[in-house]
């Protein structure tokens, strides 16, 4: 089953292109053009500007990724096919799981392509990834989970497109990506731990900077949202069967 | 009995879909439900699959009331949907696997029963190919085999010819008929008139949620008493030839056109052995005889033609 939509979901070649390739030259363009305005030459940063865009552009985009999961839900469950899976003896519950999880594991994929891209061919520093890489991959299923429970919540492809497309351009602005964020205590605290995103961006910079106690708070409460999530979406799961 | 639906109500907010729609399926056979769109065709089978909470009345498939959870009537049922509901960047192979998944088919029984269901539907040359490179009819075909791997005891097919090509629509009413043969009960849908008269041995007529008539073919054509229409041309016509044609107590009416006659008699009766050696001395250039059928019966219980209702 997993098999099957991973496959279904792999078809789809010009949304990878979106959204390994996008980032890919971003991350690229960002580089050549705003680096040493950021990371003036013969200044040593706690982090390299290099890194922070990486993680930053794949973080974004694994929100753009979301819809791995609710594409495959909307043409599913809110079309004619739902008739068809309804009528066999078949979960729905196990078939929202497997669309899910085979989602995660693409949107993860793409997240390890920009990764690798960043470190092979622009040389970026990318530190332990062995702490940094599961938080990644928690990112990316508290990513799947929100677009999936907007789409539930609003029985609308559409409109959980246009709801993740708005988020996933905001979010990343109040997280300091593509500008840098006036000083202040509130901004403070919004870039760092007021959306999934920037907790998830705390979490990854905190542990390859060595802070742990940071990345690993904010990551218990990434954790958490993640969980949230989850439980709102099972009276949702099961809306969807009635 | 298969199925069976009692005086079920359906409404959409205040659409009335089904009104007190009844039907029965029985072992075996091949039930018809012929109406124009909007009939409520696709609404009657959605409640018998359990995809719809009826009103009022029931629904029992397999001797069971269907409340849409029961999974052991699911397993029994095979479902063909009127849209196509294929996917069509996958591979017919893929299709049939994971459809065939759904019903817990796993392994080499799996595998089997996709070579099998794609040769009896001649797709097995092409099983690997992806769907968006078949025909329209092959599609069909396929939409069909997806509902079939299970083996299911019911097969449910709602519109399953709409937009193929004739062969296509052909091997389908074939294919139909020996599901039948080989026991398999099945409900059959359509807005064709031809293809109900082809495939069931019996028939259910809807117009505007309403149930307006079943029976056989038969039953149904004397049901509404329709007469034949027999035209005979011939090469130089009399009027004493059209007196004595009247003057023959089964002929309703004779009508003299030209060089044709249009000769009317009561359904299912036969007066050609009487009618011919009046007419063989005009010398008989074509005869043309219409018997009634379900568009008469259609015609004659809704007041209008089935093709113009579609
Ligand atoms: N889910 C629905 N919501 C509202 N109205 C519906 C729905 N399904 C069917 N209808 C209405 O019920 C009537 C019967 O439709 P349907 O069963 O699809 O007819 P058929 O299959 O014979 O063409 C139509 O008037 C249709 O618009
Ligand atoms: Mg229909």
């Amino acid at each position: 089953m997993l098999k099957f939509y991973f496959t279904r979901s792999m078809r789809e070649i010009v949304g990878h292109l979106i959204l390994i390739g996008i980032p890919v030259v971003i991350i690229a363009f960002f580089n050549f053009v705003f680096r040493d305005i950021f990371q003036p030459p013969g200044q040593l940063l706690p982090i390299p500007y290099l890194t922070v865009i990486t993680v930053g552009f794949a973080l974004t985009f694994q929100i753009y990724g979301a819809s791995l999961s609710f594409e495959v839900l909307g043409a599913d469950f809110f079309s004619s096919m739902r008739d068809r899976l309804m009528a066999s003896p078949a979960e729905p519950r196990g078939l929202v799981v497997a669309i899910i999880g085979s989602g995660c594991l693409i949107s993860f994929l793409q997240t390890l392509a920009v990764l690798l891209f960043s470190s092979i061919v622009l040389e970026a520093d990318l530190g332990s990834l062995h702490l940094t890489i599961p938080i990644f991959m928690i990112s990316v299923i508290v990513n799947q989970l929100l677009g999936t429970a907007i789409l539930l919540l609003s029985r609308s492809t559409k409109v959980a497109n246009s709801v993740i497309t708005i988020y996933g351009s905001i979010v990343p602005m109040t997280v300091g990506l593509y500008f840098p964020l006036p000083d202040g205590a509130f901004v403070r605290v919004l870039s760092r731990y007021l959306s999934p995103m920037a907790l998830a961006n705390t979490a990854i910079l905190g542990a390859m900077e060595g802070n742990l106690s940071v990345a690993l708070s904010t990551t218990a409460v990434l954790a958490v949202i993640g969980i949230a999530l989850f439980v709102v979406m099972r009276p949702l799961v099961r809306r969807l069967a009635s | 009995m298969i199925v069976e639906v009692e005086e079920v109500i359906k409404r959409f907010k205040d659409r009335l879909a089904l009104d007190c729609l009844s039907l029965a399926v029985e072992s075996g056979e091949v039930v018809g439900l012929l109406g124009p769109n909007g009939a409520g065709k696709t609404t009657s089978i959605r409640a018998i699959v359990g995809l719809l909470a009826v009103d009022e009345g029931t629904v029992s498939v397999f001797g069971k009331r269907q409340d849409g959870r029961n999974k052991e009537i699911k397993r029994r049922i095979g479902y063909v949907t009127q849209e196509l509901t294929i996917y069509e960047e996958m591979s017919a192979r893929a299709n049939l696997e994971f459809f065939g998944g759904l019903y817990d088919l796993t392994g080499d029984r799996l595998r089997e029963r996709v070579e099998a269901v794609a040769a009896v539907l001649g797709l097995d040359g092409r099983l690997d190919d992806r769907v968006n490179t078949y025909s329209g009819g092959m599609k069909r075909r396929l939409n069909i085999g997806c509902s079939l791997l299970h083996e299911p005891e019911l097969v449910i097919m709602d519109e399953p010819t709409v937009g193929i090509d004739p062969q296509s629509r052909s091997f389908i009413l074939e294919f139909v008929k020996q599901l039948a043969e080989g026991g398999t009960s099945v409900i059959y849908t359509s807005h064709y008139i031809e293809e109900v008269e082809a495939v069931a041995s019996r028939i259910y007529i809807m117009d505007q949620g309403h149930m307006i008539a079943s029976g056989t073919l038969p039953e149904l054509i004397a049901r509404i008493q329709g007469d034949s229409h027999i035209l005979v041309d011939v090469r130089i016509a009399s009027e004493d030839v059209r007196q004595q044609l009247r003057g023959i107590p089964d002929i309703t009416d004779v009508v003299l056109e030209e060089n044709q006659y249009h000769i009317v008699v009561p359904g299912g009766i036969s007066v050609f052995d009487q009618i011919i050696p009046l007419l063989a001395p005009l010398t008989i250039v074509n005869i043309n005889s219409k018997q009634p059928d379900l568009e008469d019966v259609f015609l004659t219980l809704t007041g209008k033609q089935l093709r113009d209702a579609v």
